[in-house]
């Protein structure tokens, strides 16, 4: 809400404050000032003038001649404009004024007469869009003096964002009443008094739905005329950000602005038929509203009717049809009290938010009503003209809206939990400040105005203290609090995080989503849990609307935005929930969202340096990173088989298998996935469940290093393709026994002279003993057990022992 | 015997004068080798008279230990330039970038959580999860969050075509619904930090994201006021931002918190005034919301509001680290473009 501080000052003397102390006290009660403006006006050399005299101008027929004075000789000046008379108050921009944009003025002669400056629009003055006609000053408005000086052209506004809990804010005055509280003065209610005349006619107001409405005021006022505000209220209005109309249909933002009552004025010719009618939409009726946009509605929507046809969408904005325009000369005002949610729920349902939708959605003083018609009826009889009846009309459907509801409080209760120092003296003194009335001495009771429906409970009041007194007066204190500090599992996962950067993987972060396009490649079967996506009920963009079942479409995703970017050695890893389309395992009524770690690498991976090339990432890198993932998280027995998964390389994919809990997948992703996410060559992959390896697993006992001299020797052996290396390992190591200390495979060979179907593995072994150096004859018994152990497998030791 | 006094004055001169460790063994050889002059009278000793034997013998054990000693002397001289040498030829570009290990890189929001649930549980905290995909009862109902509260329109949240629609399942727009569900399962007191993923349902733009995250913090015990919220905020705003900050408390509106503040630092960047990448000149920084915890989530979770009171936080990761490390736009918290991710520490 803009709030200018001449407006302001209608309803509180703020005596010498700045307007940055002002917006201090402002934020320190919790209305946070967005910006602080400063207005003033961007000419130069305009002064006021009265025009004299208007006459025809000799050699032309549009444009006239008129005798201005501005206090001293009078003065000629030709002007294009017609919308003046002799009289009127004017803006005269003298010869060598500037005016806004720059332009500057001369004495020039205008077909024959010289005229002594120019008479200025608003738009020429830069204050509104209106170029229409000049700008006709007040007419109580001093001649002579500077219009850069004219009172209601500096200005200072303050741009306030007032919370959803505060309506009573979103005025002027109350605005003003907070202040009022801050800085112990007192605020002031504008005048509502007007000539009340008897036997205009009253039409007759009916609440049909008593839920949506708790109350109607309406009032008449006919033979008016409807043309454009006076400069000040213009003025005023501009600066609060709104757009000046006419005279009455200011005057209805006038009043919600001031009192945060919002009013609406129908021109009562254009209603159908006597009476108004408040109540749901028929279903399939349709409303043009202000805005020309023609809505149909629904018997949700609540409207104000005449006896035909709905003629405003309640509380949120008027119809095109009963619109008060330059020809209208009877208007009915309406100040109602509409139900929060009720308004709420239409204007999101036809995405209308209007300045009298977001007060009456969170709430306006169902007391204000016929304070406001009547202030609006003042404005309207003022300013143009016309008669009123004597009293408004006020229908109140729930009279239980208006009482005023009282709060119990303790001052204890109020020590407990804003500290020590808010005795009853007190508390009684800031909740006075505040408008509320207290009484007792102990237990306080607090009769808490209408306008304030945010205050209905004890701790409603404790908050309203420690605003007033001020949230940056308390003391500061630090509570501890009994430890506990992470997890064992957050401890590992912590412990995984970091051994991954250490290998050289990135930790990405990406939004929790999957997309169609994306996973369609995957072809996952229909009992693949993957398959089991949830979608989003109300999604954005098709990006966001289907939660990730896997990590890796969106490490893909990773990949591919670096390589576009010229990055094409990519290895990043992602901690963090899929979601399937099952129960909790331990939630109720959850769906299943459970830690995966994912990890991707393409293109090449490792140390380089000169004469080192790094190596282009396959299967290999990633069992090689789950091996050292698997030494840190202390996690021994764990064993990968092939295996042939949907979107995964047939031949080059392994299933983990974690103490004989299967965890996951690793290996290179199918060709057709990796075109389909627009990478190249080969794409190592790594999906696995965190639960399983972050586990506690503290325990592991230590082993003294030998002190005896190792036997370290290779061995190749020919073998049949499909005899796993591991298996090979295992049982070459079986065989050693005790001895094995370590065994490592350094090659892989195939083609000549081996037979087709056959490998050549080579492999590194050291055998050591705890107590001893082991001698010839042992090494050479360990070496024949282990050749004889690898031939049951069908592997031949190649060359001689 | 002349012979070889005049060789014992002259070999320090020969010695000295050998330039290389192959004139020195030259040297040697001629000073002790087979047909060394010490080698010939050697021989010759047995044919000199007994009582000459003891003296030329004791001449020739001088000369043969004062040759050894100045040629081992020469010999380590001449092994230490020759060594020089070749550590000198041996001269690397120590500048040049010959061998690089492969760098990965932790992620920001990753950090700034460690680091903030680092600083809590200095002071006691606990660090736990919650679910991300949660139902309306815990992130609306359990939070004092009215039915007709906009927060829980579509176009604020987003919600899952999943389960009972009568239980709202959605993804959480906070990390507050482990408030609820903490206090649920643990009796008081209670001092904990949620750390997580949220949701809403914005386009992504240069300041929104329909995943971003926060760190959410609760203490509830006996005795909490206002002073213990402001004093735990400030401890953080000065463990996070330097020993030098302060903060302001700005009054605000949450369901779920009664007082409810908006917490700011003191810019870590300016003093106020002028103009200012971090803060635009207004000397403070929006950092959080926070509050005294609503009598009614105590109720909610069957706590006694009239015996206990605490306080809550809940602070936005990229936030705060957007704040101190000035990342902007938001979606580089998301690309994870790999020259964005090298920038983080």
């Amino acid at each position: 809400m803009r709030v200018s501080l001449n407006w302001l000052a209608d309803y509180i003397d703020l005596g010498s404050a700045e307007p940055g102390s002002v917006a201090e006290a402002l934020e320190s009660l919790g209305h946070e000032v967005e910006e602080i403006e400063h207005l003033a006006p961007r000419f130069r050399r305009v002064v006021t003038a009265r025009v004299m005299e208007v006459a025809p101008h000799p050699r032309a027929d549009r444009i006239r001649v008129c005798r201005v004075s501005v206090g001293g000789p009078s003065m000629t000046v030709v002007c294009g404009a017609w919308n003046f008379e002799s009289g009127d108050t004017v803006a005269l921009a003298l010869p060598g004024s500037t005016l806004h944009g720059g332009i500057e003025i001369g004495r020039r002669s205008i077909r024959g007469v010289e005229s002594d400056g120019m008479i200025c629009s608003e738009k020429e003055l830069g204050l509104g869009e209106d170029a229409e006609g000049i700008l006709v000053l007040d007419a109580d408005a001093p001649i002579g003096d500077d219009l850069a000086s004219f009172d209601p052209l500096t200005d200072t506004v303050l741009d306030l964002s007032i919370t959803p809990n505060r309506p009573d804010v979103m005025s002027y005055v109350g605005v003003a009443r907070e202040l009022a509280a801050y800085y112990r003065v007192p605020y002031r209610l504008p005048q509502t008094e007007f000539p009340e005349v008897g036997g205009v006619p009253r039409i007759p107001i009916t609440i049909e739905d008593p839920s949506g409405c708790y109350r109607f005021v309406s009032q008449e006022v006919r033979d008016c005329r409807v043309s454009r505000s006076p400069f000040w209220m213009r003025t005023r209005l501009r600066a609060s950000g709104q757009r000046p109309i006419s005279n009455v249909v200011d005057i209805t933002n006038y009043v919600l602005l001031e009192l945060g009552q919002p009013i609406h004025a129908f021109d009562m010719d254009r209603l159908g038929g006597a009476g108004i009618v408040v109540r749901r939409a028929h279903h399939g009726e349709t409303l043009t509203t202000l805005d020309g946009v023609d809505r149909r509605l629904t018997s949700e929507d609540l409207v104000v009717a005449d006896r035909q046809r709905a003629s405003a969408l309640a509380g949120t904005m008027g119809g095109g049809d009963s619109e008060v325009t330059f020809r209208t000369t009877a208007v009915l005002i309406e100040a109602a009290a509409w139900d929060p949610p009720t308004v709420l729920h239409m204007s999101k349902r036809h995405a209308l938010r209007t300045e009298a939708s977001a007060r009456f959605e969170r709430g306006v003083d169902p007391a204000l009503p016929p304070m406001a018609a009547a202030r609006a009826t003042r404005l309207v009889t003022s300013l143009a003209g016309g008669e009123a009846s004597s009293r408004v009309t006020d229908v109140i459907a729930r009279p239980d809206r208006m009482e005023p509801v009282t709060v119990g409080l303790e001052p204890g209760e109020v020590e407990r939990i804003l500290g020590p120092g808010f005795d009853a003296p007190r508390v009684t003194d800031l909740l006075s400040r505040l408008h509320l009335e207290v009484q007792g001495q102990g237990p306080l009771t607090v009769e808490i105005p209408t306008f304030r429906p945010d205050l209905t409970r004890p701790i409603d009041l404790v908050e309203e203290l420690a605003r007033l007194w001020g949230y940056n007066n308390f003391p500061e204190r630090v509570p501890r609090g009994p430890g506990g500090g992470r997890t064992v599992q957050h401890q590992r996962t912590r412990t995984l995080r970091q051994v991954l950067c250490g290998l050289g993987f990135s930790e990405s972060v990406s939004l929790s989503f999957m997309r169609a396009s994306e996973i369609e490649v995957w072809g996952w079967a229909e009992d693949d849990e993957r398959a089991l996506d949830i979608r989003l009920r109300n999604p954005l963009r098709e990006e966001e609307s289907i939660l990730r079942t896997t990590l890796l479409p969106g490490l893909l995703r990773v990949a591919r935005y670096n390589n576009s970017h010229g990055l094409e050695n990519v290895a990043v890893f992602e901690l963090g929930k899929v979601f399937f389309d099952r129960p909790h395992p331990h939630l109720p009524k959850v769906p299943d969202q459970p830690e995966r770690i994912g990890i991707v690498a393409t293109g090449r991976m490792g140390g380089s340096g000169l004469g080192i090339t790094r190596r282009p990432v396959d299967f290999y890198t990633i069992s090689a990173v789950w091996r050292v993932m698997a030494r840190h998280l202390n996690l021994p027995d764990w064993r990968l088989d092939p295996v042939e998964i949907a979107g995964w390389h047939p031949a080059r994919t392994a299933r983990l298998t974690v103490e004989g809990r299967e965890v996951g997948t690793m290996g290179e992703l199918h060709p057709e996935v990796v075109r389909r996410a627009e990478l190249f060559g080969r794409v190592a992959a790594m999906e696995l469940q965190l639960d399983p390896l972050v586990a506690d697993r503290t325990k592991w006992q230590f082993q003294a290093p030998s002190v005896f001299s190792p036997y370290t020797f290779d061995m190749a052996f020919e073998a049949p393709e499909e005899l796993a290396a591991v298996d090979l390992l295992a049982a070459t190591g079986e065989a050693a026994g005790e001895l094995l200390e370590s065994a490592r495979v350094f090659d892989e060979f195939r083609g000549e002279p081996l037979g087709a179907g056959r490998k050549s593995l080579a492999i590194n072994y050291t055998l050591r003993a705890s107590d001893r150096t082991l001698s010839g004859e042992e090494t050479a018994a360990a070496l024949r057990s282990m050749a004889d152990a690898a031939r049951r497998l069908g592997a031949e030791l190649r060359g001689e022992l | 015997m002349e012979n070889l006094d005049a060789l014992l004055e002259s070999a320090p001169a020969l010695v000295e004068g050998a330039g290389s460790l192959e004139e020195l063994e030259a040297l040697q050889s001629h000073l002790l080798g087979r047909r060394s002059r010490v080698a010939e009278l050697q021989r010759t000793i047995g044919r000199l008279p007994a009582e000459d034997r003891p003296r030329v013998g004791r001449t020739i054990q001088r000369a043969r230990r004062t040759f050894g000693e100045l040629i081992n002397t020469r010999r380590a001289v001449l092994e230490a330039e020759s060594e020089a040498m070749t550590l000198a030829a041996d001269r690397v570009d120590v500048t040049l970038p010959a061998l690089e290990y492969p760098e990965g890189y932790h992620h920001l929001i990753t950090s700034t959580i460690e680091e903030v649930c680092d600083i809590f549980i200095g002071l006691g905290y606990r660090v736990v999860g919650g679910p991300e995909a949660e139902s309306g009862t815990y992130n609306f109902d359990a939070l004092n969050t009215p039915p007709t509260h906009p927060s829980r329109l579509e176009s604020d949240t987003l919600y899952l075509d999943w389960g009972d629609p009568a239980d709202e399942i959605l993804l959480r727009t906070h990390t507050s619904p482990m408030q609820a569900r903490y206090m649920e399962k643990h009796d008081p007191p209670v001092y904990v930090v949620v750390p997580g993923k949220v949701f809403r349902a914005d386009t992504p733009d240069a300041t929104h994201s329909p995943v971003f995250h926060q760190i959410e913090g609760l203490a509830v015990d006996e005795n909490l006021t206002f002073a213990d919220l402001r004093g735990t905020l400030a401890h953080f705003a000065r463990e996070f931002f330097g020993s030098q900050r302060s903060i302001r408390l700005l009054p605000n509106f949450f369901p779920f918190t009664e007082p409810s503040a908006e917490m700011h630092a003191s810019c870590f960047s300016c003093e106020g005034g002028g103009e200012c990448r971090v803060c635009g000149g207004v000397g403070w920084i929006e950092l959080l919301g926070c509050g005294m915890v609503d009598p009614n989530v105590f109720e909610w979770v069957g706590y006694d509001p009239a015996k206990v009171s605490g306080f809550a936080f809940g602070m936005g990761v990229e936030r705060i680290a957007q704040v101190r490390h000035g990342v902007s736009p938001l979606r580089h918290f998301f690309d994870n473009d790999l020259r964005v991710l090298s920038q983080f520490r």
